[in-house]
């Protein structure tokens, strides 16, 4: 028996670079499906404000794979994404998400997604969990039945990871989150990703800016709120 | 996914008029005599491979009673999806005047089937379950009457054109063959033909990926076994200049224009012979009307001299020999 060379970090990433790129126009075409069960639904429409899909970038997925390998190796574990399970160990090469504008929407959004999972018949693999840094959102999210963890990035989305029960098994990661933290987060992905912003005045204001961010959709919950009870819905 | 072991052809070029339900009715016809059974498929709505085969009173009358409940044309077979009324109906094909050689005939009605078609691959693309039952339903059929009939090789015989019933056959298919004539016209649909094919092939596996677990799916892999230079004119046992020329033209342009674009999709998708020229067939004048008016193989007919019925035999035999064994030789070393 000849022994195989370990490959290397790189000719790792290559590898995983082919099945993408393979499958690019699947994943593409997948959540496009995801996309429009979602945006078909009129009850779904009545609580969103918009819906976007996109493919993971082979860029970012050559830097996200090369920072996986690292943090296994720094940990001594084995990396665990092979060329056999990439498209359902990374969850999110297909991505859509639905953006609304107050938190309190979520509830019912909640509902209708499930529901439209149920009829088109994803299953639903992981989650859905809500990330959040902030005590009033955890609360909430906690009313509505979602595990939540604490985001270290100072953001606040659901996520919720679907299989595609597909000849080719993949999955594609839906996340919903209000406008005001779609800013935020695109503020955030330009400046702070992949690589964490390396100077400090940056750094500060995107903090500055999440805190900004949770208080405009505070302030955007209480106008609908107050105009709900004046209305007489609140009662 | 196909169940049967029996191979599926169809000798494709979407230019008319190259001589493609001749060549197909005829080796056909040889393959039987190497003891081969074979199905034809009239997959064209011109229906001239049936006329081809069968007497024209028989067709009127096939034609006529292929929308009832005895029909027995491919219509006939697939009408049952397109009315939404369940799975498609096995037929019951024709035996014709070559033992072993069976036939489900054309209809004009799958121009209907056609349009049908084009919304099932819409439909299959969004991942409705109706877009793949309809994409698949003459696939269906063809494996159902396979085993009925203890098939070992189907052809199908597909309408000039790059629409979505030759789409649907294309994809059911292990092999095709090109067949080539011997003028200019003939040279350049060769470009739009390997185009075509490598983006029916993407689209389909994409489709595929994500079809659910358990779809009927068409397989999606047709092969590039060869062409057929077909039609060139011979004086005193020698090829003309011109023909000659062509000849070597054809060979370069199904290398740049099939072999090279196919290959840049799946190395699986060329077949491994060294030589892509399959034989060829020599224009064989009165042969092919004498078949056609009688129904019968070229070297069968009671017109032309013996002679030259030998060498159709000949031309034809070595066609159908190469694709048998270039079959059995795949099927040893997958």
């Amino acid at each position: 028996m000849t022994r195989k060379k370990k490959p290397s970090d790189a000719e790792i990433v290559e590898g995983l670079l082919r099945v993408y790129d393979r499958y690019g126009d699947s994943i593409a075409l997948f959540a496009t499906h995801i996309y429009t069960a979602l945006a078909s639904s009129k009850s779904l429409s009545e609580q969103v404000h918009s819906l976007r899909w996109r493919v993971k970038e082979r860029d970012r997925l050559a830097l996200k794979l090369g920072r996986k390998i690292e943090e296994a190796r720094r940990a001594g574990e084995p990396f665990s994404i092979s060329e056999e399970n990439l498209l359902t160990e990374v969850t999110d090469l297909a991505g859509v998400r639905i953006l609304h504008l107050y938190t309190r929407q979520f509830a019912r959004i909640h509902t209708v997604v499930l529901k439209i999972l149920e009829d088109q018949q994803y299953p639903l693999v992981e989650g859905p969990f809500a990330r959040t840094w902030d005590d009033e959102s955890r609360e909430f999210f906690q009313t509505c039945g979602i595990e939540t963890q604490v985001s270290p990035n100072m953001y606040t989305s659901v996520h919720y990871v679907v299989g595609s029960a597909s000849r080719v098994p993949m999955t594609c990661e839906i996340q919903v989150r209000t406008l005001m933290e779609e800013v935020w987060g695109e503020v955030d992905h330009a400046f702070n990703y992949p690589e964490p912003a390396k100077d400090l005045v940056t750094r500060e204001q995107l903090k500055a800016l999440a805190k900004v961010t949770a208080g405009a959709s505070r302030l955007v919950d209480t106008i609908y709120l107050t105009h709900g009870l004046s209305e007489g819905i609140g009662n | 996914m196909q169940t049967s072991t029996a191979k599926r052809f169809t000798i494709f070029n979407h230019k008319g008029g190259v001589g493609k339900t001749t060549l197909t009715m005829n080796i056909a016809a040889v393959l039987t005599e190497l003891g081969k059974r074979v199905l034809l498929v009239d997959s064209d709505p011109q229906c001239n491979l049936t006329s081809y085969l069968l007497e024209e009173p028989v067709v009127d009358d096939i034609l006529d009673s292929s929308d009832s409940g005895a029909g027995r044309t491919i219509w006939s077979a697939v009408k049952p999806i397109v009315e939404g009324e369940g799975p498609p109906r096995l037929v019951e094909p024709f035996a014709t005047s070559v033992e072993g050689l069976y036939l489900v005939p054309g209809d004009i009605q799958l121009s209907e089937f056609e349009g049908y078609l084009s919304d099932s691959w819409i439909e299959s693309l969004q991942r409705r379950i109706r877009g793949f039952k309809g994409t698949t339903a003459i696939s269906d059929v063809v494996t159902a009457l396979v085993t009925a009939l203890d098939i070992d090789y189907v052809f199908y015989d597909s309408g000039p054109n790059i629409g979505p019933l030759n789409r649907a056959v294309l994809l059911d298919c292990d092999y095709f063959i090109v067949p080539v004539a011997c003028d200019l016209f003939s040279l350049r649909a060769l470009k739009t033909l390997g185009r075509t094919l490598v983006n029916w092939i993407a689209t389909w596996e994409t489709v595929a990926d994500l079809a659910p677990a358990g779809t009927s799916l068409l397989p999606g892999h047709p092969c590039f076994l060869g062409y057929i230079p077909e039609r060139f004119k011979i004086y005193a046992g020698a090829l003309t200049v011109q023909h000659a020329r062509f000849l070597g033209q054809i060979d370069r342009e199904i290398q740049s224009q099939i072999v090279n674009v196919l290959r840049t999709q799946g190395p699986g998708l060329v077949s491994r012979r060294k030589r892509y020229a399959l034989g060829a067939l020599k224009d064989f004048g009165t042969l092919v009307a004498a078949s056609q008016r009688e129904g019968r193989p070229l070297y069968n007919v009671s017109s032309g001299t013996a002679g030259q019925r030998r060498l159709a035999y000949e031309a034809l035999f070595g066609i159908a020999k190469a694709i048998d064994q270039y079959v059995i030789d795949a099927g040893r070393s997958p």
